[in-house]
């Protein structure tokens, strides 16, 4: 009988567990229908505002909520701090929490926001490329345009130029809010230079004399370009396609690899792979990551190193014995740091630079449907794009700001310094046709890297291979 | 006595909620697996645009595509690691620790410790160890007057480089296992033998190693079938199958296809290949090691 009793008390333990899992689920759910009424009136209370502030009272009215933020503010990336600093203002101020899911920008950050989208786990604040990378999640309507948000808070983005706004390649639709321009350029560790005997590039350098340089850097026993072909091929790949085209040009995506620009875009990836075959790239490029080949360049190791303006703040950082204590920077040691032109080659200029606004503040529809969210997301994004904030994120690259605050440049840095002065002297801003070749079509000449420099792969097959899947996606 | 344990629909009222969980998350998800396998998909979760022409493509494509060829291999070369590796070091560490009368809980504890260790955190550990450039493992030979650094993640070093912080994870898992086998075996059996003169390495012989038989069979079943499945620590530590694809595993390559290169179909096509050989290698395991019914 009590063995009876005992199997009926778990049948009804088991029994009440899967029902209580369901009325909890139920509970929740009324409580956040009931957070969400009192949310939305609190939301719908910010459309009567008129100014970003209002929409910050707004979300301070309502219930704190916390938002999933997802950018590429992370790592060694210029502005990490400047967000984190931004991010406790804002939760400070409005008494939200950001559930912050930054992390450095590569093809794998890529393809996990990409896949959350496709899966439904998307943060509610994403800060993305608004190139062909966003074109999967555009297509399926996951994000909410900056007209439509406007439509209910009209201030939104107001403070910036809309024809700076890119809009995005799959529908030609504004998405996505501008922070900070980018460039791509080549920064030189000139203790390097100087113990090889070289002098600093200029904006007349040519690439025979580029290749000169490297090899009398290697000569005296350095490494002269710091790049790890197998993680981060991406500058590399850009700037040498760029050196065989112009800024006219340089966005055409090839129908074939053995037309006009496909036929660049297999001399460009031949640079590379005479680089590689020159000894030119450290020993372990095609093992190493990025962050390896980076320390190798701040170390005094390697002499040249192609990244964009974000990697100003990461060399910075590292001139700094506490990465966080801008007041612990070594000034000398950060002296030894420069930044030029990458060297030109035939009809593209040295001072022609890869650059522009690729990024910005996107708005998911899971949040702008959520009206618990609804308000805070833009509160964050609108907090995240003020004149103030811009300023402050943009330093030494262009903005898309009706009004730019005045720059002290008297705060700046000497990388800094010598980064504003290098954008003086640019003669186009083109962006990066990579932004415009998706994902999967990278794949064979990313990832493929490895392959085309040790010669494993043939050229024109793997630039092939990638206008294919760039075919087929459209 | 109670009837309960007489009618078995009890039992099966219990069972049903497993079955069911498994059904939904496993059987199933299997069963949509092999169909995308024939359909073409290129992101996660998009759903499938339409059928491959010819429908098994994927799998003429899985022939001739090299680097499954290269992942089956390191796959081969990683079963024999863990079979060598794990179940043999962690065989002959159970057998001296058996011998050892005391602090058998001290290396108990040590050895199963890696275990409680996050991959990832010990694929970033490795990562450190391995570095090229004031790696623990360079550094340490430069002391000893080596003049230049070592690639461990080049082409001739990648795979050893790989084998042994996997290898290295599992020991303790193999060794608690034999280990509280040895300790199921009869002290009477030692000290008759003892009395009848045979030294420690014939007791070793005659005595625990046949009498763990059956423990060794699921130790090696479960190393065959773990081998198929590892997937963190070489994807911390060799991302991408780098260098040169040289790395790639059968589960790091459908992950990779999958997630990166965002072939999907294909992934699935991988995760189809993994599970059959995963039957197959269990089945071989079974018949060439067969638990014994006479222990």
């Amino acid at each position: 009988m009590k063995k009876r009793l005992a199997a009926l008390v778990l049948a009804t333990a088991t029994a009440c567990s899967l029902v209580g899992c369901g009325s909890t689920e139920a509970t929740g759910s009324a409580a956040t229908a009931a957070a969400a009424d009192s949310t939305a009136a609190a939301a719908e209370t910010a459309t009567q505002e008129t100014t970003t502030a209002a929409t910050t009272e707004a979300a301070e009215a309502a219930e704190p909520v916390e938002i999933t933020v997802t950018t590429t503010f992370a790592g060694e990336d210029g502005n990490a701090q400047n967000y984190k600093d931004a991010v406790a203002a804002w939760e400070n101020e409005t008494g939200n929490t950001v559930s912050d899911m930054s992390a450095t920008s590569d093809e794998t950050l890529k393809t996990r926001i990409v896949t959350d989208f496709e899966t439904g786990s998307e943060s509610d604040v994403l800060f993305f490329f608004n190139g062909a990378d966003a074109n999967d999640f555009v297509s399926a309507g996951k994000v909410v345009s900056i007209d439509d948000i406007r439509k209910t808070y009209p201030e939104y983005a107001d403070n910036m130029n809309d024809d700076l706004i890119s809009a995005s390649p799959a529908d030609n639709v504004k998405y996505a809010v501008p922070v900070n321009g980018y460039w791509e350029a080549m920064f030189v560790n000139t203790e390097v230079l100087d113990a090889a005997g070289v002098e600093m590039p200029t904006a007349d350098t040519t690439w025979d004399e580029f290749l000169d340089d490297c090899q009398k850097i290697k000569d005296a026993g350095y490494t002269p370009i710091a790049a790890a072909l197998g993680n981060i091929p991406h500058y590399w790949w850009e700037y040498c396609i760029f050196n065989q085209q112009t800024p006219e040009n340089h966005l055409n995506i090839p129908a074939s690899a053995d037309d006009e620009t496909g036929t660049q875009w297999c001399n460009g990836l031949a640079d590379i792979k005479d680089l590689y075959e020159k000894g030119y790239f450290p020993e372990n490029t095609l093992s190493a990551t990025d962050d390896e080949t980076f320390a190798s360049f701040t170390d005094g190791k390697a002499a040249f190193l192609l990244d964009g303006s974000w990697k100003v703040g990461g060399i910075v950082s590292n001139c700094q014995s506490d990465p966080e204590d801008a007041s612990t920077l070594d000034t000398a040691k950060l002296d030894n740091f420069d930044v030029t032109y990458f060297p030109g080659k035939g009809n593209r200029k040295t001072t022609d630079l890869v650059g522009g606004l690729s990024m910005g503040y996107y708005i998911t529809k899971k949040a702008w449907d959520d009206p618990a969210k609804q308000a805070a997301a833009v509160s964050f994004v609108e907090y995240m794009t003020s004149d103030e904030m811009v300023a402050k994120f943009a330093q030494h690259t262009a903005t898309a700001l009706k009004d730019s605050p005045k720059v002290d440049e008297s705060q700046f840095n000497s990388l800094q310094v010598k980064a504003m002065s290098m954008m003086s002297g640019v003669t186009s801003l083109t962006g990066a046709v990579q932004d415009l070749f998706n994902g999967d079509c990278r794949v064979s000449t990313f990832d493929g890297m490895p392959k085309i420099v040790t010669g494993k792969t043939d050229i024109a097959e793997a630039v092939q291979e990638g206008i294919d899947t760039y075919n087929a996606a459209q | 006595m109670s009837n309960i344990y007489r009618k078995r629909k009890y039992a099966v009222i219990f069972l049903i909620p497993a079955l069911l969980f498994m059904t939904v998350y496993l059987y199933y998800p299997f069963f949509v697996n092999i169909v995308d396998s024939f359909q073409s998909i290129r992101t996660l979760g998009a759903g499938s645009n339409n059928w491959n022409d010819p429908w098994y493509s994927n799998y003429v494509e899985l022939i001739h595509d090299e680097v499954v060829w290269t992942s089956l291999k390191n796959t081969g070369i990683m079963i024999i690691a863990t079979l060598v590796g794990q179940v043999g070091i962690a065989l002959l560490l159970a057998l001296m620790v058996d011998n050892i009368h005391k602090g058998v809980q001290f290396f108990r504890t040590v050895y199963f410790f890696p275990i409680v260790i996050s991959a990832t955190a010990l694929g970033l550990l490795f990562n450190l160890v391995f570095l090229y450039d004031k790696g623990m493992l360079n550094q340490l030979l430069e002391i000893f007057g080596k003049t230049f650094l070592t690639d461990w993640k080049d082409e001739s070093h990648a795979l050893a480089t790989l084998m042994i912080p996997v290898v290295w994870q599992y020991v303790g898992f193999y060794f608690v296992i034999i280990e509280t086998g040895l300790n199921n075996v009869p002290d009477e059996l030692y000290e008759s033998a003892k009395i009848d003169g045979a030294t420690a390495l014939q007791r070793i012989r005659y005595i625990s190693v046949p009498m763990i038989h059956n423990v060794m069979v699921t130790c090696i079943t479960l190393g065959v079938t773990g081998a198929l499945k590892v997937f963190d620590l070489p994807w911390t530590m060799f991302p991408k199958g780098m260098p040169l694809d040289e790395t790639f595993l059968t589960g790091t390559y459908m992950y990779y296809q999958t997630m990166e290169a965002k072939n999907v179909d294909y992934g699935s096509t991988l995760a189809v290949l993994i599970v059959v050989l995963g039957v197959i290698l269990a089945q071989i395991t079974k018949r060439v090691f067969k638990e014994r019914e006479d222990i």
